[in-house]
């Protein structure tokens, strides 16, 4: 009973003196997520992540998404970079082809376009490539307004984002 | 007496610390094995040659088959200058519920392979949907398109009601 006391207490002093936690396992996982994750996001650009609520049609295409303008058409509004710019409501209702709050947003977006090439000393550029990422359930009448509205623009290289399939 | 109650007192202790060396190795093991059998979903994109969302739309003038699907919602239409109009009957329960509609996708490609057999030189095509036709159909009539030698695709508009 005296020995074991004495040696639970220097034990109890060991395990006080080493409370260390040990990262090397952890590390591990977080160096193989780390490698899956690069592995998976090769390509740059928000073609990839297209924000929630919109689902992708399926598709054969293979063509890889580059940088480019990134309009998003939901159920109920139209994105531009991000911002809200119409809702579909508003542009199913409308007679006109040109979605008002779209064009205003692509008129900022040219200006700066501009400015920035004037800055630079640059009279031509390339067409910039606008990229549509549309829920499959949305109709037609309101892509061919956004597409419309970008033409008009002079955006003429439209790209649709879809899921690609085996 | 005092001695025995500082014995009581050191009883046996217990390491009061939390091993988690097992289940971090369980982790190192198990998440590779999870990515590894996980699916990832992969984005691309189909390039628009020309399109135009304009129902005055007009052919390239130096297109003399001016190949034009129609998507109605009962029917795929085929037709185009010096060819017979051909006429895809869809199932309506199958486009009403949003699911694949196999057999007219086969007979659509069939008839756009029959076409592009006849005419080698052709890649155009002009795909007429209706207002309501749902984004889906008409990517799925574009890759039908593609799949069978027609990769460049306009987009064209007819109104509800116009013949």
């Amino acid at each position: 009973m005296k020995r074991r006391n004495r040696r639970n207490s220097r034990l109890l002093r060991g395990i006080a003196q080493k409370s260390e936690l040990r990262m090397t396992s952890m590390m591990d996982i977080l160096t193989v997520l780390l490698l899956f994750l690069l592995k998976s996001f090769v390509v740059g650009g928000e073609a990839i992540n297209p924000p929630p609520g919109i689902e992708l049609p399926n598709s054969s295409a293979e063509s890889q998404p580059e940088i480019s303008l990134i309009i998003a058409i939901d159920d109920e509004s139209i994105f531009l970079g991000g911002e809200r710019v119409a809702t579909i409501r508003e542009t199913v209702e409308s007679d006109d082809l040109i979605i008002e709050g779209l064009d205003a947003k692509l008129q900022s977006v040219i200006e700066q376009r501009d400015d920035l090439a004037s800055r630079r000393g640059q009279t031509e550029f390339e067409d910039e490539i606008v990229t549509i990422q549309g829920d499959r359930r949305i109709e037609f009448r309101v892509l061919r307004k956004v597409m419309y509205t970008l033409n008009y623009n002079g955006f003429d290289n439209i790209a649709l984002a879809v899921i690609k399939t085996s | 007496m005092a001695e025995r109650r500082r014995r009581k007192r050191w009883g046996e202790t217990v390491s009061a610390d939390l091993n988690v060396m097992p289940l971090m190795n369980l982790f190192v093991v198990l998440i590779p094995l999870l990515l590894l059998s996980a699916v990832f979903v992969e984005v691309s994109v189909i390039e628009m040659n020309q399109s135009s969302s304009d129902e005055h739309f007009e052919p390239p003038k130096d297109e003399p088959l001016a190949l034009a699907i129609r998507i109605h919602d009962g029917s795929y239409v085929v037709e185009g200058n010096g060819i017979q109009s051909r006429t895809i009957i869809r199932t309506a329960a199958l486009v009403d519920s949003g699911e694949p509609d196999e057999k007219a996708w086969k007979e659509l490609s069939r008839a756009l392979a029959d076409i592009v057999s006849a005419y080698p030189g052709n890649e155009n095509v002009q795909i007429v949907a209706e207002e309501t036709t749902h984004y889906e159909e008409i990517i799925t009539v574009m890759d039908i398109s593609r799949d069978a030698g027609l990769p460049q695709a306009a987009l064209v508009a007819k109104r509800m009601g116009a013949i």
